[in-house]
């Protein structure tokens, strides 16, 4: 198995160095970028597994970068920031992004939060169940990761797809926060009800017919989640 | 009802129905009286005559009874029943001579033949057969004696009845009968007798009528044996059963008569009396005409007085409401009912003196209401002004034109001198009105006294007037001869006094005064309104000046409109914001002012929307909207509020626009700070804690060489850290404008060169630094200087890139240093180059780090050029970027003194 690769953008360099020796000395390849311009180019001319990024950097920022990624990959993108407010958070969720660590960070977190995003990423590869879940108009082909929406085929990102499946496969019964995160996310998580709802929204705005009034994803105040089928 | 209430409403009708109720029950009384006592009078004439009838009756009947008995008790002598001549003569004669009421005793055979008669008489009619006399018929079938009908004897030849006694022998043969003839005339002048007796009686008839209605007596003898019908009416046919009654009915003259019967039972004949009733009922006829008399009496009266009183005193009286009505309601009255009036008012009764006090009464009131209405007038002329001059002015007009004169003065104290002059004057010379001034102690102005006094004084004649000779010089240089003072009752206005002046002696009327007293109530009230609210005016006028004046200067814009949304006030800062003049303003709609603000709104309609919230809604009344202000973007607040009188009734909207760009940008600023340092402090930190985990993690054992590296790269974080909150502290002592810099020569290449040491340059970095040659010491604090000459050669290397060319040069303009340090990067584009420098805030809230990357650094940079009374910008340049900054070059005492200037113009540029 090659090593996974990792690309890392940040603009001060204590930091890029940071990420770069760790993740090295732990067996991935890295690669660094100053900017997003570069990151783009180096994204563009290399497959990467897994994306870290800065947010605040000079030419072009890093949900700018994100939004661009996104324009042609589903890759895990970790975001790091200094700017630790929700909006800021919310709008990188709703760009697209499968994390965010908040500066500063300790190793043992930013190695917790790779582990997490690549295994979403890695369960939500095709796999050989034959299994095929169909919930109301809604029907998931597992072996190709294939969503169909009243016949029509839409796009979700792995964690997406995950949380998806996760809630279909609970249809009917109350999900609490904290266990949709640790399911989807990972054991790490618990506490990031934000994430939730960023990822509940974007699901709705994928398969709802009215978003604003759901007929899938139902939202227990204070508790958490309901997929009714 | 009606007709109750017109009895109540008319007098005339009121007297007859009181005269009435006093004549009615009299004349009823009157007529029942009349009736009651016709009828006893009636009675008793009856009754009378009934009884004298029955006693006429009683004696006529005796006087036959005693002939029956006479030729009965003749029948009983044999020589009658015999025949015997000589017998019978004897027997005859005697009888004759008892009863001298008979004229003749005879004795007829069976067969009616007569036998004899007593006297034998001249025409001797022995022999002659009676049988045909109905008497002798009757004989044969009784044997009691009878009398006959009345008839002619043929014997005497007079009228006579006969008493007859049949004859029957002891077998009950007719013997014949014995027939005495009573002398109807004896009869007859009984009543002869008994009519004289009555004689007072005009008219008394008394008849006695046998069984076949015959007059068998009557006073003149000459009716005798005539049918009763030739002397009665024929009326008593079927009466003569009763026991008598009486009968009015006319007689053959037509003459009403009484007539009363009374029965002669044994014999079947009738006694008449009979009287003309005119002379029978006289006393209850003269008690008619009596009551017929005093009822017509009455009726006449009362018409009479009913007519003296329906024109003498009612029709007056009904004549004079209307009128004195119309002069109560001050209507005019006709010439006709005035000329009625008039000849009324002659009379000399108590009618005409009523009518007279009515006519004086119309008049007076004519004249009080004719000066009321003047008074009125000029009190209306008087108040209908608040300014004083003006109401002086009128006072005196209307003094004038009341009293007809042709001068008049106000007098009021002069408060400043503490003497009276003339206010203001009409028809008086210029002279005089310059020169009168009374000091308040004089005892003989009239106007003093009339002030002390409190009432009108006046004096009729000067040249007479003995309290006056002090002051005769003025009257006479003036020219007047009479004059009088009113004083007006003030209270907020100076003592004030009315003056009017007559130019020959007058004698002022009890009615002027009056008059003059009762306009002076109203001048007083006009001067004290007018006094009053020149005060209040004068206070008004300078508070709604500082009001205005207040309101104006208001950086607030503020519409004031009424209920109909029109606007009442806005101030200036409306008019600026709305681009409209106060002209266009006044009375233009709040809908079009707000629609002219909101043009520039970022979203019109949402704006729009929010502002009809806040005009309909009672909760929330503010609201923001974002304008672009002249080309700048700008919050606008706005906030309505009731306007409510004093009894909290709306009526009223007012409406305030406050800019509040400033408090929302110093927010923004506020929150970007916070942000943006926490951003800046964290990027060390993560550094720190990064190589700090590194180390501490237990799945890699790192090298030496690496382990010192990573604790360096600590240190220098740590390093960059503790500079970093050094330097927001000597930035926020710049923002309280308590940095105190240090001034010692520095060294620009030494400063350059450690600047350019710890900004991290990247490898691929050049530095190229280039100071004019010569150049004198430059004054400054070293450390500070490297701060700003780091930031700024950090940025450059940051947004240059890896492989950029930095730039750094230092020239000397006049007593300036300029700095610039470039690059050969993108560049700064240039709506960015004003603000980069505006502290740290991240202005567009991008979070793209084209500026605010070096958002504190850059602030930094300013805050200590600044300081150093410098001054920082980006120069144009055709490719990559350039920041420059002067340093002056003079003393420290300058530097100070620029630093204070430096700093106060950054407050005024932030406000």
């Amino acid at each position: 198995m090659n090593a996974i690769k990792v690309l890392v953008v940040d603009d001060e360099k204590p930091l890029r160095d940071f990420v770069r020796r760790n993740l090295e000395v732990r067996g991935y390849e890295v690669l660094t970028a100053s900017n997003g311009l570069e990151a783009m180019a180096l994204f563009n001319t290399s497959p990467v597994d897994l994306v870290i990024l800065d947010i605040m950097m000079p030419h072009q920022d890093g949900l700018e970068t994100t939004r661009r990624i996104r324009q042609s990959s589903n890759v895990p993108i970790i975001i790091l920031t200094a700017l630790g407010e929700e909006a800021d958070k919310v709008r990188a969720f709703d760009l697209g992004v499968d994390d965010y660590l908040t500066k500063p960070f300790g190793v043992g977190e930013l190695l917790g939060r790779i582990k997490a995003v690549l295994r979403r990423s890695h369960w939500s590869t095709p796999n050989t169940d034959d299994e095929r879940i169909v919930r109301g108009d809604i029907s998931v082909e597992l072996a190709n990761h294939r969503v169909t929406i009243r016949g029509q085929t839409i796009e979700l990102t792995p964690t997406e797809y995950n949380l998806l499946i996760y809630l279909m496969r609970y249809a009917g019964k109350v999900l609490e926060h904290r266990a949709i995160l640790q399911h989807v996310w990972g054991a790490e998580y618990g506490d990031e009800a934000e994430y939730l709802r960023v990822y509940i929204g974007r699901l709705r705005q994928k398969i709802e017919s009215d978003p604003l009034h759901p007929r899938y994803l139902h939202t227990e105040h204070g508790i958490g989640y309901r997929f009714e089928g | 009802m009606k007709r109750w209430l017109y009895l109540y409403r008319d007098l005339g009708v009121q007297l007859l129905a009181l005269y009435l109720l006093l004549i009615v029950p009299f004349l009823i009384t009157l007529l029942v009286f009349n009736q009651l006592v016709g009828v006893r009078i009636r009675e008793n004439v009856e009754a009378n005559d009934l009884s004298l009838a029955h006693a006429i009756a009683q004696e006529t009947n005796n006087s036959i009874n005693n002939s029956l008995q006479a030729v009965q008790e003749l029948a009983a002598y044999p020589e009658v029943v015999q025949a015997d001549s000589a017998g019978m003569d004897r027997l005859f004669s005697v009888a004759m001579n008892t009863h001298p009421n008979m004229n003749l005793i005879y004795r007829l055979s069976p067969s009616g033949i007569m036998l004899y008669h007593y006297p034998t008489g001249p025409g001797s009619t022995v022999g002659v057969d009676f049988s045909f006399r109905q008497y002798y018929q009757q004989a044969l079938k009784t044997d009691q004696p009878f009398v006959s009908e009345g008839r002619i004897s043929p014997t005497t030849n007079q009228p006579v009845a006969t008493a007859v006694m049949p004859i029957w022998s002891g077998d009950g043969q007719f013997l014949g009968l014995v027939g005495a003839n009573i002398k109807l005339e004896s009869l007859s002048n009984t009543l002869a007798s008994i009519a004289s007796e009555h004689q007072s009686q005009e008219g008394l008839q008394v008849a006695i009528l046998d069984s076949s209605y015959q007059i068998i007596a009557y006073p003149d003898p000459a009716f005798l044996l005539h049918s009763a019908s030739d002397l009665f009416p024929d009326i008593y046919q079927h009466a003569a059963a009763d026991n008598g009654s009486s009968q009015i009915a006319a007689d053959s003259g037509n003459n009403e008569r009484l007539y009363t019967h009374a029965p002669i039972s044994d014999i079947h004949w009738e006694v008449i009396v009979s009287r003309p009733t005119s002379a029978a009922f006289a006393a209850q006829i003269t008690l008619q005409h009596v009551t017929e008399i005093a009822a017509s009496a009455f009726v006449l009266i009362g018409l009479f007085f009913w007519a003296i009183l329906s024109f003498r005193v009612i029709g007056p009286v009904e004549q004079l409401a209307p009128i004195s009505e119309a002069i109560g309601a001050n209507r005019p009255i006709s010439q006709e009912e005035r000329d009625q009036l008039k000849r009324l008012a002659r009379r000399e009764d108590q009618i005409g003196h009523l009518i007279r006090s009515i006519l004086r009464m119309e008049e007076s009131i004519g004249d009080r209401m004719k000066e009321n209405a003047t008074l009125l007038e000029t009190s209306a002329a008087v108040v209908s002004s608040l300014d004083l001059q003006t109401v002086l002015d009128r006072i005196l007009e209307q003094m004038s034109r009341l009293l007809k004169v042709e001068r008049c003065a106000i007098i009021a104290l002069d408060e400043q001198h503490g003497v009276f002059r003339v206010q203001a004057s009409r028809g008086l010379s210029k002279s005089y009105v310059e020169r009168l001034a009374i000091q308040p102690s004089e005892p003989d102005s009239v106007t003093m006294r009339a002030l002390h006094a409190k009432e009108a004084i006046y004096v009729s004649d000067t040249e007479t007037d003995p309290s006056y000779v002090n002051r005769r010089g003025l009257s006479r240089s003036e020219g007047y001869r009479a004059i009088m003072a009113v004083p007006l009752n003030t209270q907020h206005a100076p003592p004030t006094v009315l003056l009017v002046f007559h130019a020959v002696p007058h004698q002022f009327t009890y009615n002027e005064i009056q008059l003059l007293t009762t306009f002076a109530n109203q001048a007083a009230m006009a001067i004290e309104n007018a006094v009053l609210f020149e005060r209040s005016d004068t206070r008004l006028e300078e508070q709604t000046r500082r009001l205005e004046a207040l309101i104006q200067s208001m950086e607030d814009g503020l519409i004031l409109s009424d209920l109909k949304d029109q606007v009442v006030y806005a101030n200036r800062r409306v008019g600026e914001l709305a681009s409209l003049t106060p002209e266009d303003l006044a009375g233009a709609s709040v809908k079009s002012v707000l629609a002219r603000i909101l043009a520039n709104a970022q979203d019109t309609q949402k704006a729009q929307q929010e502002i009809k919230n806040i005009f309909e809604k009672a909760g929330a009344r503010k609201v923001e909207i974002d304008l672009s202000l002249s080309g700048q973007a700008a919050s606008m607040r706005l906030e309505t509020f009731d306007v409510t009188d004093m009894r909290d009734i709306i009526i009223g909207h007012g409406l305030i626009l406050q800019d509040v760009t400033a408090d929302r940008e110093l927010d923004r600023m506020k929150s970007s700070l916070i942000s943006t340092v926490s951003h800046e402090l964290r990027t060390p930190l993560a550094g720190i804690k990064g190589y700090v985990s590194t180390l501490l993690a237990d799945d890699v054992e790192w090298d030496r060489s690496s382990q010192r590296e990573f604790l360096s790269v600590i240190s220098n974080e740590t390093d960059r850290l503790s500079s970093l909150v050094n330097n927001l502290l000597d930035l926020s002592r710049i923002e309280a404008g308590s940095l105190r810099l240090s001034h010692q020569v520095c060294e620009l290449e030494e400063t350059i060169q450690r600047a350019a040491k710890q900004a991290r340059l990247e490898a691929g970095n050049r530095l190229e630094v280039q100071i004019e040659p010569n150049l004198p010491p430059l004054f400054g604090d070293p450390p500070r200087l490297e701060t700003i000459l780091r930031n700024l050669i950090e940025n450059a290397a940051k947004y240059g890139g890896s492989d950029a060319a930095i730039r750094v040069e230092v020239v000397r303009q006049k007593d300036h240093l300029v700095f610039r340090v470039s690059d050969n990067g993108p560049g700064i584009p240039p709506e960015e180059s004003q603000r980069i420098f505006e502290s740290f805030y991240r202005v567009d809230n991008s979070l793209t780090r084209t500026a605010s990357g070096a958002g504190l650094g850059l602030a930094i940079c300013q805050g200590f050029v600044r300081a150093h009374g410098g001054r920082i910008w980006v120069e144009p340049q055709e490719s990559g970027a350039c920041i420059a900054f002067l340093i002056p070059l003079n003393g420290a005492a300058d530097l100070q003194k620029s630093l204070d200037v430096e700093h106060n113009g950054a407050n005024d540029e932030r406000d």
